[in-house]
């Protein structure tokens, strides 16, 4: 168990690494961002002193050396455009995200495995078909025409949902939480939507190839209720992919973030990355990517953890 | 073995399927790009608005926010470009037309994007200068109309060939109590294009010499060459006045954190991305506006902003794209307001590249292109088709007399063949979404050429790889500009950019040139505007921009709101400008 601990750990790092120095190359070849800062009709000796000043003078491994210092460090520079530790405005941004990327995560859990479950149970039935036809749209509609379409019917014609924004109140504060639910509610069903499709039918397909088991067919013959059989010995043996799905989704969500918090307002870490690699923000994107990188690779390595758990057959080593 | 499904299951399937994909798409219906026809046309936006607003009134009745009779610039100012300006098209006619909520004290302002930071000399974007100045006070200011207004200043002269004086209200505070003089003034100023301070204005007033502080209500400039414009360069971006001893005590760092000014709103809170919250400004020298607080919410995407717009949850928005003017217009609680653009949207051409280095190829093109069918088709109507290089609304230069730009295809055809065109490729490196409808028009501009006979080509490149190219000046043809003058005259936009050394100087004629510099240094108005009307003609031989269009610049306005819009994004809460009708 420690020797896995230490290779995945090495292996985090080694991604990470490999992460930075990608958006690191990514963003300098992609332009100069001193003529976006700039007045158009700005000197050259002004494009010259701005660049010296955030030292894109430097060539380009010098550059790449005081950026792993930094990392080493843990400063990743000052953000270009808003003049402030780079690292702080990305992680400032963070909890927005995650709190839009759990909201989403939980309704594609408490919605999707269940559908997904009743699909299988109910094969073929009008539940069934309904279920994963509305599964497909929600893997093939687009984020954004999903998001505006929530927008246009339950937060403009219906006026059930506010349309922009995260809301003034606190978590912390359970006065706030109707007004909090409220604001998450759309971002979250549309970020979400893709996640819960997935999540439904890889379920769906996990229990039906279970169904066909001898142990399945052992069970219900000792007796036990159709129910039993489902959550107890069905679900439990199709739960090593689903729970990876769900591991990959959570990081998906993260990523994926970028489209909805753009449609929805919802000042995350995805919209920040956006605006960021538009205004060739390097040290804002950089440690954005890094902090979302971060966790990924830890929700994967606890996915990781809990085979064992689902499946005591499994061991690390 | 699988039950096998009736068709009434099926049936019921699709159906349920359908009605959900057949709901949502319902109200994109009522989101439908408004028909150009049911428009005003584009020749209808030349007019006047029907009646002026109040805020439009010269403001000699409104003495405790507003220039006063006696706070007009004197005579010898007089080659200040202050002088009426052809009143832009306003749509919604700048009054309300239904009652505000009952004590409804707070004012919602949706962005197309948010304000990234709030020291006024760090930066010159739209996002940032909109809360800028309501934070700040500048010496001068202009209103809807683009009349140059004194602002903290309440006269203004020439002292000399070099010289400006001017005279400081005494009773303006900044927000932390301290009073504001004219050494903050020269504080400001000067911190403009100090090395140290690291501005990004530093070339906005790097043409003073010295600043004077006689007394703590006057200023006098003394500039390097005479300046005529220098009362309009301190209304727009670098003239926002500091406070000078609280900058220093805390700091440019703290500063940008916790901005203080004189204006009309004070600094409470910024949450990135989400809200910046400003209370208004009770003891504001002219007078506090007409709500308690004002919130800047961004929402980049057009149909999330409209939608806020029209459930209410904003009271203004920016950037109302063309194609939802009719559909704001027709709701029961918003109008749009427009107004023109201060500058134009012109491809502007590479002139050292052949073919384009020959004026008849350039004149070709330029009647090649059907102007009216763009701003009728692309823009819905919402915009004019210029007549020259100089914006409609500048105060100098422009001749309202001349005949917008022609389009007559057998001209331009004939023009070709006189100039030797040998079928070489003409490029346009366009952006897209940079400039509204950047990337449609430029495939319009293509398809109308070719029509011509031109091997026109378009190639789409990205904001920074045409800021790069605008840098070195290497576009291979021609490339979208917004070329917009700052100080509502064409030395800050035609001479600012195609002079000799400007970002756009690919073309030189002598007499052209010595126009232009004439015309910089005099501080006589009627030379300087004989002066642009020849460089237009020279212009309009050679081309070096093809102007396209001046687009009126929407926004979305609750119709309980007596507010328009300055066309040159100087975005104004003052009660002289917004009020709400209780």
């Amino acid at each position: 168990m420690r020797q896995f601990l230490i290779r995945r750990l090495l292996r985090a790092i080694a991604a990470l690494w490999g992460i930075s120095t990608i958006v690191f190359v990514v963003m300098r070849l992609s332009g100069d961002p001193v003529p976006l800062m700039l007045p158009p009709d700005a000197p050259t000796s002004e494009i010259f002193r701005v660049r010296a000043e955030l030292g894109l003078d430097q060539p380009l491994p010098v550059q790449y050396a005081v950026f792993l210092g930094n990392i080493l460090r843990g400063e990743m520079g000052r953000s270009i455009h808003m003049r402030q530790p780079a690292m702080q405005i990305a992680a400032e941004r963070l909890p927005a995200t995650l709190e839009l990327a759990l909201g989403a995560f939980f309704l594609a859990v408490v919605i999707a495995v269940p559908a997904g479950l009743i699909s299988a149970a109910k094969r073929n039935s009008l539940w069934d078909n309904l279920a994963m036809g509305l599964a497909l749209i929600g893997q093939s509609a687009p984020t954004f025409y999903i998001g505006i379409m929530l927008i246009l019917i339950l937060g403009l014609e219906l006026r059930l949902f506010p349309i922009s924004g995260r809301g003034q109140g606190q978590w912390s504060n359970p006065a706030d939480w109707p007004l909090m639910l409220q604001h998450i509610a759309l971002p979250a069903v549309t970020l979400g939507a893709f996640a819960m499709a997935s999540i439904a039918r890889l379920t769906r397909s996990a229990v039906i190839d279970v169904m066909r088991q001898d142990f399945i067919r052992t069970a219900r013959a000792k007796g036990l209720s159709d129910v039993v059989v489902l959550l107890q010995h069905n679900l439990k043996n199709a739960a090593i992919p689903i729970v990876t799905i769900m591991g990959l989704q959570f990081g998906t969500l993260l990523g994926g973030a970028v489209v909805t918090e753009t449609v929805f307002s919802w000042p995350g870490i995805g919209r920040l990355a956006i605006q960021s690699i538009f205004n060739r923000d390097y040290p804002v994107v950089q440690s954005a990517v890094l902090l979302v990188a971060a966790f990924f690779v830890v929700v994967n390595f606890l996915v990781d953890l809990t085979y064992g758990w689902l499946d005591p057959r499994i061991r690390y080593g | 073995m699988p039950r096998r499904q009736s068709p009434a299951h099926w049936a019921a399937v699709t159906i349920a399927v359908l009605s959900l994909v057949l709901a949502a798409c319902g109200p994109q219906q009522g989101a439908a790009p408004a028909k150009p026809a049911d428009t005003k046309p584009a020749a209808e936006a030349t007019k006047p608005a029907a009646k002026p607003t109040e805020a439009a009134k010269p403001a000699a009745d409104k003495p405790a926010a507003a220039p006063a009779a006696d706070a007009k610039p004197t005579a010898a100012a007089a080659a200040a470009p202050a002088g009426p300006a052809p009143a832009a098209k306003v749509t919604g006619g700048g009054q309300a037309t239904s009652k505000a909520p009952a004590n409804k004290r707070d004012l919602t302002v949706v962005t197309a994007a948010d304000v990234s930071k709030f020291d006024p000399h760090l930066s010159t974007s739209v996002n940032d200068i909109t809360v800028s100045f309501q934070i700040f006070d500048n010496l001068t200011t202009r209103d809807p109309d683009l009349n140059l207004l004194p602002q903290v200043a309440t006269e203004w002269k020439t002292t000399g060939e070099r010289g400006w004086e001017f005279k400081l209200r005494p009773d303006v505070k900044f927000h932390n109590g301290d009073p504001l003089t004219s050494k903050d003034v020269k504080f400001s100023i000067e911190r403009t294009y100090d090395p140290d301070a690291k501005t990004l204005v530093a070339t906005i007033f790097n043409g003073i010499e010295t600043i004077d502080t006689p007394d703590d209500t006057t200023v006098v400039f003394t500039t390097k060459q005479p300046d005529p414009l220098l009362p309009a360069r301190l209304a727009f971006y670098g003239g926002q006045i500091l406070p000078e001893t609280y900058f220093k005590r805390v700091g440019p760092d703290e500063f940008n954190n916790k901005p203080v000014g004189s204006g009309v709103v004070k600094f409470v809170e910024w949450v990135k991305d989400d809200r910046l919250v400003l209370d208004a400004n009770k003891e504001y020298w002219g007078g506090a506006p007409d709500f308690d607080r004002v919130t800047f919410k961004p929402i980049p995407e057009a149909a999330p902003r409209v939608a806020a717009l029209l459930a209410g949850e904003a009271d203004i928005i920016t950037k109302l794209p063309s194609d939802q003017v009719q559909r704001v217009d027709q709701s029961d609680r918003a109008r749009s307001e427009g107004a023109f653009y201060a500058g134009l949207y012109v491809l502007a051409v590479n002139s050292k590249a052949p073919p384009l280095d020959n004026p008849k190829i350039k004149q070709a093109l330029s009647l090649a292109i059907d102007r009216d069918a763009i701003v009728k088709s692309l823009w819905r109507g919402q915009g004019i088709v210029p007549n020259g290089p100089v914006a409609k609304g500048d105060q100098i230069g422009y001749d309202a007399n001349r005949p917008p730009l022609e389009f007559n295809l057998d001209k331009a055809k004939t023009l070709l063949q006189e100039g030797g065109y040998k079928n070489e490729p003409i490029y346009i490196e366009s952006t897209q979404g940079q400039l509204q409808n950047d990337r449609q028009m430029s495939e319009a501009v293509v398809e109308m050429w070719n029509k011509a006979g031109i091997n026109a080509q378009m190639e789409i490149i990205e904001a920074s790889v045409r800021a790069q190219k605008n840098r070195d000046k290497q576009f291979k043809g021609l490339f979208w500009s917004d070329p917009t003058s700052t100080v509502q005259d064409p030395d800050g936009m035609m001479w600012r950019l195609l002079g000799p050394g400007g970002p756009q100087d690919y073309w030189r004629e002598p007499e052209f040139d010595r126009l232009g510099a004439e015309a910089r240094v005099s501080l006589d108005s009627a030379l300087r505007d004989a002066n642009y009307k020849k460089m237009t003609d020279i212009f309009l031989e050679h081309f070096p921009w093809l102007p396209i269009v001046q687009p009126i610049e929407s926004y979305g306005v609750a119709k309980y709101l007596n507010w328009r819009p300055n066309p040159n994004q100087l975005f104004q809460l003052r009660k002289e400008v917004l009020t709400f009708n209780r």
